[in-house]
């Protein structure tokens, strides 16, 4: 590959990456050359207008089409625009809430690293969204995975940290290595690693049956492997105990901008290849033979993430488990393969950015200065801060699914995708109701909090101008996606269609 | 006279009546710190506002048509929905009901509530549900109404948990709203089947594909019972209607805003709304019909031997609730809405007196009470409009509502929910009279109580909804003309014009029936106290009936006190320990499970590994053992 080859590729494709890469480049090298006694917060504004950039110049490249270079391994589809929307949209919102933590110990020191490596896992992320190859797939699952590594154990003085980074590590040790194994078998069988020129050779050869099995290896090895990224079962159990012991800032990036990115490579892998092999009845795709068991996967995490947030005091422990079940909620989403699969997973995530961030703006608005986390700080806090007490029931009520709230468009959304296709998924979408009423227990266990108790503190709590700011956006997405969902949906259509140049 | 385009005028502007109750919520939400006591004036004039412009609907439909206007709000792949509103005869009969009774318990809590600081927020909760009851009632299209159906339950959560330093009242809101999300589950997964299979949330779109043969019959049956199961949660049938007893705990206005006008009814109302589809099913009308018997029944039994006095109301909403379902079942349309109708203003009324009795002697124990007649001199009138209407004496207005529902049961050819409807009115007659009787003859037994008539702001609603509760029978009566019920039914193409008398022998059973009901509890209440002047000219009719007493009372005794008792202390056990143990047996068992499932959660990391390991090992050996290449 000489020179003029590397220049006649459309780089401007990329140019969202590279503008992420800068600022984090930029910022490590500000964090390494400026004094110490500067105060590393307000590189948070210089990360924040990188992410800003980002967005502009993704917006712009809406219009251009499908783009696809570097041997066709970096792909510029519409699917992968929508979903980096998502992903800068939310990490906007992650820095702002970053920008207002003040732990009591152990984050000061280190917050200039924090910025440059959020911003390396949110390039990894991005990656994702865009590989065309295994090869860069991977790399970028693996840039997201090292740095939150990292930024899991951010508080290097806390044992809680420290044993949440190690716990994540390890785990997430584990799932790379199965997935990296089910990819081997994808490799093995098709002989590429670009995921195109791999469809096409796997559905040649689906017709002699005993790849069939092998294909049901490598489909179940990346379905578990990547289930440790979205914290679906059987692989959520890290999420509880990683989510309490990170930073605040760190577990909603988990939560919302890590899970995201695990769907969007779970989409991409398993439509892209799974879905063009056919499987060994007639009509069916391997993919649609085999949905069962990403449907029950979808149940069991559905009913394990709501049952036991049921038993939680620690609030963060509670939105872990929150966390996995509304994952098993875009799981059914993906099990029906409705014609809207796309829109429906693409809004519950865009809902989920809002509502989710929201939400962990105001748990650590209330958590930062104590250790604790237990539900009873949020006791009487309407009458500390009427404007956190009301906006984080918003958010609590759209993660219940309450009409009016964008969590409850994203539900219903899912929930038709579930009941209309042939043949209707009943029992995931009775088990997924069941699990929004087991939900109801636990959420508006914290509105009583905040509504019916008496104050657990004295003195009104003041919400910090980046706390504001990201309660007052995620409350404005809530309910402008929960009033008029046409918004998002006319944005996706008009900019995006149907998704059609996916599979080109 | 006004013209046609004066009539669309003003249904046109329906969509502003549910606006401005929310204004008042909005409002009071932002400057209720500043506007205290204030705010009762915002609220009450904010509904007032709404009443009248519902009267203006009213009107506008009566004298015009169905006035419906709506817009793209929702396109998912190839569905589009719509938000938008209609104006028919039933909701605009709904819109006048809900906005008057919530603007007349506006103002009934200007007295009642004066001494609570948390005034500005009750009246924004007030505001906020209201608003998403008139919201309900316009929607042109089933999920808009489920919507705002959540929203009103939202709304009676925040209300009846409003006293939530009471652990009863925080227990009793949880309660209402997760029972009433049971039932939401069945509207949910109906609405969400109906639009699968007719492409539409449009009332009128489902009931053309109902009558077009576009659905199945199972499916027409089953999507029926699934939202009658919604209709059930909302409004207290059995076996989802322990919430409303203990919902008591909320204060009286709220009471006599949900439990009377609004929110039980709204059940009613989705019944009715959606009565095309539950026509096309015999077996869903029976369903209705035989719930809301037993239901008439069940709650009527348990009303005899409860002792506070909102719970006696509480069980009798709930009785009534299952004979307004009795109606719609047996085919009875209009004597379903009628009897909402006139329910809502004398159980408001009853609420309402009840909320002023209790705040006269500050006890809600009706054994307690006693000889309130002399001091309460206008609650103790109303309250007893209220009980005449409610027993069905002749002239008043439930006296006509519960004979249309009789007749409908009798017509029917179901004599067992006829039987039932009959006994469940002699029931209601008898503990709501024994209800009067403890509280207003006799003396008062709570010593030391300073009794005071209630100010104006609470007697004025009292007054009208008495006014109400008399005169409202009279718009469709055997003998002055079946105004509702051919106004109601006039153009709609799944409903026959019915013009329902039944034989005249069940009026006159009815009569006799209600009348031996409250003889037996004047017999039982008010025979052994001292102050009779009260009934003023009791004259031979009277001695007649003193002088039977004895042997009356020892056959009440001997037989019925034994039998009822019985029945009902044995229903209010199945209430108790079946009804109650079953929800909370899934919920302790959700609990148990919780605790299994956090076991596994060990903090071990290699635990974590493992299961992973463990769960992808299960799949494969499924996939090998019925899948791929062994398949």
């Amino acid at each position: 590959m000489d020179l003029d080859t590397l220049l006649s590729y459309k780089w401007g494709a990329m140019a969202p990456e590279f503008i992420i890469l800068g600022a984090s480049v930029l910022l490590s090298l500000l964090d390494l050359f400026l004094p110490k006694t500067y105060k590393r917060n307000s590189l948070a504004w210089f990360a924040l207008a990188g992410v800003i950039l980002a967005l502009i110049s993704l917006g712009t490249l809406i219009s251009g089409g499908t783009v696809s270079i570097l041997n066709n391994t970096f792909r510029l589809d519409s699917f992968s625009i929508a979903f980096k929307f998502i992903l800068l949209l939310g990490s906007a919102l992650v820095i702002l809430i970053a920008h207002s933590y003040q732990p009591k110990e152990g984050f000061r020191a280190f917050r200039g690293e924090f910025y440059y490596l959020f911003l390396t896992g949110l390039l990894g992320a991005m990656f994702m969204a865009s590989s065309g190859d295994l090869i860069t797939l991977f790399v970028g699952l693996e840039l997201l995975s090292v740095s939150s590594y990292i930024l899991a154990g951010m508080r290097k003085t806390s044992q809680e940290s420290n044993e949440a980074a190690m716990k994540y590590v390890i785990n997430g040790g584990i799932a790379t290595a199965i997935t990296l194994f089910g990819m081997s078998y994808l490799y093995g069988l098709s002989g590429t690693t670009n995921i195109s020129e791999m469809a096409k050779i796997m559905s040649g050869q689906a017709a002699e049956h005993q790849y069939l099995y092998l294909y049901g290896l490598a489909f179940f090895m990346v379905l578990i492997g990547l289930s440790f990224k979205i914290a679906a079962a059987p692989f959520h159990m890290w999420a509880p105990d990683v989510y309490q012991g990170s930073p605040t800032p760190v577990a909603s990036y988990l939560s919302v901008i890590s899970k995201t990115a695990g769907f969007i490579l779970l989409l991409r892998l398993i439509l892209t290849l799974f879905l063009t092999i056919p499987g060994d009845k007639a009509d069916l795709s391997f993919l649609e033979q085999n949905s069962t068991y990403i449907g029950c996967l979808a149940g069991i995490t559905i009913i394990a993430g709501n049952v036991a947030a049921l038993r939680q005091r620690n609030i963060k422990r509670m939105f872990a488990y929150s966390s996995i079940a509304q994952a098993g909620y875009i799981l059914a989403g993906i099990t029906a393969l409705g014609y809207f699969t796309f829109d429906a997973v693409w809004f519950y995530l865009l809902a989920y950015v809002f509502m989710n961030l929201g939400a962990f703006a105001v748990i650590q608005l209330m958590t930062d200065q104590s250790n604790s986390g237990d539900i009873s700080e949020f006791a009487g806090l309407y009458r500390r801060s009427p404007v956190a007490a009301l906006s984080f029931s918003i958010f609590l009520l759209s993660l219940a699914g309450i009409p009016g709230t964008a969590g409850f468009i994203g539900k219903l959304t899912i929930f038709m995708n579930t009941l209309m296709t042939e043949p209707g998924h009943f029992l995931l979408a009775s088990l997924m109701i069941a699990g929004t009423v087991i939900s109801y227990f636990y959420y508006f266990g914290i509105m009583v909090q905040m509504f019916f108790r008496p104050q657990a503190a004295e003195g009104r709590v003041v919400l910090p101008a980046g706390i504001g700011a990201v309660v007052m956006i995620a409350l404005a997405g809530t309910l402008i996606l929960g009033l008029a969902p046409n918004s998002a949906f006319t944005f996706l259509h008009h900019n995006f269609g149907s998704f059609n140049d996916f599979l080109k | 006279m006004l013209d046609k385009g004066d009539e669309d005028a003003m249904m046109e502007i329906a969509w502003i009546i549910p606006l401005f109750p929310l204004l008042s919520f909005l409002l009071l939400l932002a400057a209720g710190r500043v506007l205290k006591e204030k705010s009762a004036y915002i609220g009450i004039l904010l509904t007032l506002c709404s009443f009248l412009f519902s009267v203006l609907v009213l009107w506008g439909r009566i004298r015009g048509d169905t006035y419906k206007a709506e817009a793209d709000w929702l396109n998912i792949g190839e569905a589009h929905i719509k938000a938008g509103f209609e104006v028919n005869q039933l909701n605009a009969l709904m819109l006048v009901i809900v906005s008057l009774v919530s603007f007349l318990v506006h103002l009934y809590s200007k007295g009642y509530m004066q001494r609570e600081d948390r005034l500005p927020v009750f009246y924004a909760y007030l505001g906020l549900f209201t608003f998403a009851m008139l919201g309900l009632v316009i929607s042109p299209n089933l999920l808009q109404l489920y919507i705002f159906w959540e929203l009103v339950g939202l709304g009676s959560f925040l209300l009846i948990g409003f006293y939530f330093y009471k652990e009863e009242a925080k227990a009793a809101a949880k309660k209402a709203f997760i029972m009433t999300r049971i039932g939401d589950v069945g509207l949910f997964i109906g609405m969400i089947l109906l639009f699968w299979k007719t492409g539409s949330f449009d009332f009128q779109v489902i009931f053309q594909e109902v009558e077009g043969g576009g659905i199945t019959q199972s499916m027409i049956t089953l999507t029926a019972i699934l939202i009658f199961i919604g209709a059930m949660g909302k409004s207290g049938q059995f076996p989802l209607h322990t919430w409303l007893p203990d919902a008591m705990e909320g204060p009286t206005p709220v009471s006599a805003l949900i439990h009377a006008a609004t929110m039980v009814a709204a059940g009613v109302y989705l019944v009715a709304a959606m009565y095309p589809l539950f026509l096309a099913s015999t077996s869903a009308m029976l369903i209705v019909a035989s719930i809301g018997g037993l239901t008439a029944i069940f709650a009527a039994s348990i009303g005899l031997v409860q002792r506070d006095i909102k719970r006696i109301l509480a069980y009798s909403t709930v009785s009534q609730l299952g004979y307004m379902m009795l109606a719609l079942g047996t085919g009875g349309y209009t004597a379903g809405v009628f009897h909402l109708m006139t329910h809502a203003f004398f159980k408001a009324l009853l609420f309402l007196a009840a909320g002023s009795v209790i705040h006269a002697v500050h006890t809600q124990d009706v054994e307690e009470m006693g000889g309130l007649w002399k001091k309460l001199r206008i609650t103790g009138p109303v309250f007893l409009i209220g009980t005449l209407a409610i027993s069905g004496v002749p002239l008043f207005s439930g006296f006509f509502s519960k004979d249309e529902i009789l007749s409908s049961a009798w017509e029917n050819g179901n004599y067992v929910l006829f039987g039932l409807a009959v006994i469940a009115a002699f029931f209601t007659a008898f503990y709501m009279f024994r209800l009067f009787f403890l509280v207003f003859s006799g003396r008062l037994k709570k010593q030391g109580v300073l009794v005071h008539e209630s100010p104006r702001s609470m007697t004025f609603p009292m007054i009208i909804l008495a006014v109400l509760a008399v005169i409202s029978g009279y718009i469709n009566t055997p003998w002055f003309g079946t105004f509702l019920g051919s106004w109601l039914t006039e153009g709609n193409p799944y409903l026959e014009p019915e013009h329902r008398s039944g034989p005249v022998w069940i009026m006159g059973a009815a009569t006799l029936v209600s009348l031996a009901g409250i003889a037996l509890a004047y017999l039982i209440y008010r025979r052994n106290s001292i102050s009779r002047e009260w009934l003023g000219g009791e004259g031979s009719f009277l001695h007649t009936v003193l002088y039977n007493k004895y042997y009356v009372d020892e056959f009440y005794q001997g037989t019925i006190v034994w039998l009822t008792g019985f029945v009902s202390i044995f229903l209010s056990y199945i209430d108790r320990f079946i009804v109650e143990g079953l929800v909370n047996g899934i919920a302790a068992s959700i609990h148990k499970l919780g605790r299994l499932l956090s076991r596994f959660q060990t903090g071990q990391t290699q635990h974590y590994g493992a299961i992973a390991f463990l769960g992808l090992a299960v799949l494969v050996i499924i996939f090998a053992l019925t899948g791929g290449m062994f398949g």
